[in-house]
């Protein structure tokens, strides 16, 4: 919980739930595991709006509660992480991942479990398909079954689980989101204690569709539905169908998605690095271990290359030869991606994960210190890693760079701590005429490094866009109430002078200052997702190294 | 052998037996040019007793007409070129010990501190010495590339060697640096453009790889060609610039098993270099300013530089 992921997820917080939840959050954050009461006392909110707050974010999964430190009889006690709640901030990835292999409807699936956080699955198909249908044409309406295929289909390949069940908590009624789940109180009956919860993964139906009679189509809602629609949307619907599955609740699951972020950034990287093929090759053996994998392995399991020539997609008609040829320089190449692990078989290959993930964090450092400091750092920079060890004179002669400019970079370098000085002595008085100075980098300490600037840039252009808009909201109140003023006069039927009487209200320049804000506030967007695959990289890069 | 016979005193008493021997010696000399010891002249000249014979061999040493070594088995003399017999000619004693240190330093030179200390003269005998050799042209001094304010001396028709002078980068003490970008820039131009033929023709992956391959000795074939460079270039010049491209990520290495006597082997292997593309784009950190900012530690809310009043933001946005 550093200080800048203390800020981000405070922004985070605001922006998706407000600024009492914000509140309670950061104050969750910084201080571990409290009770309720500590939690009013410190952040002096009112107690209802403490529950509130507290049950969204138990609600989205950001926050677990569990029974107190001194035993079955004490205050329940309730903890936040920051992981959980940066990933907030690759909402965006999740959502385009699930349009890319499922199409339309896994899109929304993921959309609305990201948004309610966990639903059962019937109230899930129903809004999706609720939400397809109103954007098809007139007369057609999307069928149940095809949204709980999809569902299905989202279960099977694990990017959905259920929620491990709370035996504490009080049941929730079957609707979804709003009802707000009355949070343990103290005093309820306890769960077995135990500090660390069980994870959805250890719970034997983890992935297992459950039974539901869903029959029926989509309802496509009227547009003068649309105002009730929206202020009903936040009151609890009371549905009197019941379809077999109460008290199951799914919600996605992240991992599953990060592992296919892993895999896409491998495959990428083959790409670049090699050619079209290679990277076809390595997707089939990545796609083969998807589920024989653990999250956490070194490598996927040895395939044999007559697996792998069977399973290849069957657009790719190489020769057996051919696929050998491929596999064999895949091994010999220094990035390492393959690894060849037996000769059974044809030859058994493995994909290297983690050091795929230590090659690609290392080239993401060598990019930053590139597009920062300039080519000739970069070569320092590249040389220091190689050689792990090497004397100022070295490092001048080996990189070709005069001697003045080298040290000016190396200096650079060191102020920004991208590069670590080692004295080695030769007395034990450490004088200086009599020391040794070697330059190094270690790769691990720096990334951290990095991760933590990716969460301040982040940080600050979520900033950016918050003051971009509350400097122009006047011009944007204005703007939607003439957008609402249209709106009514064309359901309305009006004239067309009278409407563009109404869009006359705007001037030019102010449309010109809305685009540019438009286009800002778009810019700032895009540049957060692509800080967040930076963030991605490294923090994968970092969880591989603790568990290996 | 006792050194005896050198350090003995002149005796005046046998100046016409002492000019017989020396000329004896000389001619004894002449025969054996690559030295004769004193166990030599005792066999020629019997009769002579030690004394004498020292005599005559310290008023050759002192003419400068014989050179003393020294061996394994002992001391020897040989005949001093009379070429650089006329060169000392007017310079005394000491110069003639200096120019003797200078010599030996071979075409590394010698700093003048080690200088006096093999010769223990003072600094100031030195100094002088040492200006009256330049100026007769004996002895030049040439400018460490190391450390630029140390000077080191050698002979005047002496190579300096490479560690002296850094090699093929310097001319003039100074490091060539637009010199090797050029040969960098050229020797990655090959290796590109010798992967993208391998590439386009379509072979199976096997051949493609290994046709894009290159050998320390083919780049340095195909720059000598080029003859951009005045300077002659040996292979492991080219080797520290490829090694340079591989610190630039732009070029990967192998190396191979070679037979000895393939061209361009060292020591039965040899050394592939291939053009290679980047792992992966940009990464999305610098597309953004705060990646690339300078002052992005003293960024903070509300602080004299933030997000909200960021020029770099506000550029990057109108851009």
């Amino acid at each position: 919980m550093t200080a800048q992921e203390v800020r981000l997820c405070g922004l985070l917080l605001r922006e998706h739930f407000g600024e009492v939840v914000e509140k309670v959050g950061r104050h969750l954050i910084r201080s571990g595991a409290q009770n309720l009461r500590t939690l009013l006392h410190e952040t002096g909110i009112s107690i209802d709006l403490v529950k509130k707050s507290l049950c969204v974010l138990v609600q989205h999964g950001v926050c677990v509660f569990s029974s107190g430190r001194k035993g079955p009889g004490s205050p329940t006690e309730y903890r936040t992480s920051c992981d959980r709640i940066l990933r907030i901030l690759r909402y965006p990835r999740y959502i385009y991942t699930a349009k890319t292999l499922y199409g339309d409807t896994g899109e929304l699936i993921i959309e609305e479990l990201l948004q309610r956080g966990d639903m059962t699955m019937s109230s899930t198909v129903k809004t999706v398909a609720d939400r397809l249908t109103q954007n098809m044409e007139e007369g057609r309406s999307m069928d149940y079954s095809e949204v709980s295929s999809a569902f299905s289909k989202l279960v099977e390949t694990h990017f959905l689980q259920r929620c491990p069940p709370m035996a504490a908590a009080a049941t929730k009624n079957g609707a979804a989101s709003a009802t707000p789940a009355t949070p343990a109180t103290p005093g309820t009956p306890a769960a077995p204690v135990s500090t660390t919860l069980p994870t959805p993964e250890s719970f034997p139906d983890c992935y297992r569709v459950p039974h539901v009679t869903l029959i029926g189509k989509g309802k496509r809602r009227l547009s003068n539905e649309d105002g009730e629609d929206q202020r009903s949307a936040k009151r609890a619907k009371i549905d009197s169908e019941t379809h077999g599955d109460e008290g199951i609740y799914w919600q996605v699951n992240f991992e599953r998605f990060h592992l296919h972020f892993r895999d896409q950034a491998i495959i990428s990287a083959v790409a670049n690095k090699l050619d079209q093929t290679s990277s076809e090759i390595v997707r089939t053996m990545l796609r083969m271990s998807e589920v024989t994998t653990s999250p956490t392995a070194t490598c996927t399991k040895p395939l044999s290359a007559n697996e792998i020539f069977r399973s290849l997609p069957s657009s790719y008609n190489i020769a057996r030869p051919i696929l050998d040829q491929y596999l064999t320089l895949l091994v010999d190449d220094p990035m390492e991606f393959v690894g060849k692990a037996g000769e059974s078989g044809g030859g058994m290959y493995v994909v290297n994960l983690h050091r795929a993930l230590a090659n690609l964090a290392r080239a993401t450092l060598e990019s930053v210190v590139q597009e920062r400091f300039g080519s000739r750092s970069a070569r320092i920079f590249r040389l220091l890693l190689r050689k792990r060890h090497l004397e100022q004179k070295q490092v001048e002669d080996f990189a070709m760079i005069p001697a003045k400019e080298a040290k000016d970079m190396l200096y650079t370098l060191l102020s920004q701590n991208l590069v670590q000085l080692q004295e080695i002595p030769k007395t034990p008085d450490y004088a200086p005429s009599r020391t040794f100075y070697l330059y190094t980098v270690n790769q691990l300490p720096t990334a951290r490094m990095l991760l933590q600037n990716c969460y301040k840039t982040v940080a600050n252009l979520i900033e950016r866009r918050l003051f971009e808009s509350k400097e122009s909201k006047r011009l944007l109140e204005k703007s939607q109430r003439i957008e609402a003023i249209l709106a009514s006069l064309q359901a309305s039927g009006a004239e067309p002078e009278q409407l563009t009487e109404v869009e006359e209200m705007i001037t030019a320049p102010e449309k010109q200052q809305l685009e540019s804000l438009r286009l800002h506030i778009n810019k700032l967007d895009s540049a957060e997702n692509q800080v967040d695959e930076t963030i991605f990289l490294l923090e994968s890069y970092i969880n591989s190294t603790v568990t290996s | 052998m006792s050194e005896g016979p050198h350090l003995l005193n002149q005796n005046f008493n046998c100046v016409c037996v002492c000019v017989c021997v020396c000329v004896r010696i000389k001619e004894l000399c002449q025969q054996f040019p690559h030295g004769i010891t004193d166990q030599v002249i005792q066999n020629d000249m019997p009769h002579l007793e030690p004394q004498q014979r020292a005599m005559a061999i310290n008023k050759l040493l002192s003419l400068g007409q014989l050179d003393l070594l020294r061996n394994s088995s002992g001391l020897l003399y040989r005949m001093k070129d009379i070429q650089s017999t006329s060169k000392m000619k007017g310079s005394d004693n000491q110069e003639k010990l200096v120019y003797q240190i200078i010599e030996d330093a071979g075409n590394k030179g010698i700093w003048s501190r080690d200088i006096r200390f093999k010769s223990n003269l003072p600094l100031t005998e030195i100094n002088k010495i040492l200006k009256s050799l330049e100026s007769k042209k004996l002895i030049k001094a040439v400018k460490s590339v190391a450390a630029s304010k140390k000077k080191v001396y050698m002979l005047y028709n002496l190579q300096p060697d490479r560690s002296v002078t850094g090699g093929a980068w310097y001319s003039d003490q100074d490091f060539e640096s637009e010199f090797v970008e050029v040969l960098n820039q050229q020797c990655f131009k090959f290796l590109q453009s010798k992967a993208e033929a391998a590439r386009d023709s379509k072979q199976s992956p096997m051949v493609q790889r290994n046709s894009s391959f290159a050998t320390s000795h083919e780049v340095w074939k195909y720059i000598c060609e080029l003859g951009i460079s005045k300077v002659d270039l040996s292979m492991d010049d080219i080797e520290t610039i490829l090694n340079t491209l591989i610190y630039d990520g732009k070029v990967e290495m192998t190396v191979i098993a070679a037979k000895e006597g393939t061209v361009g082997s060292v020591d039965g292997q040899m050394k592939l270099y291939r053009g290679v593309n980047p792992v992966i784009q940009p990464t999305g950190l610098v597309r953004t300013p705060c990646g690339l900012c300078p002052v992005f530690d003293d960024c903070h809310d509300g602080g004299e530089i933030s997000p909200s009043n960021c020029i770099y933001m506000t550029e990057w946005l109108d851009f």
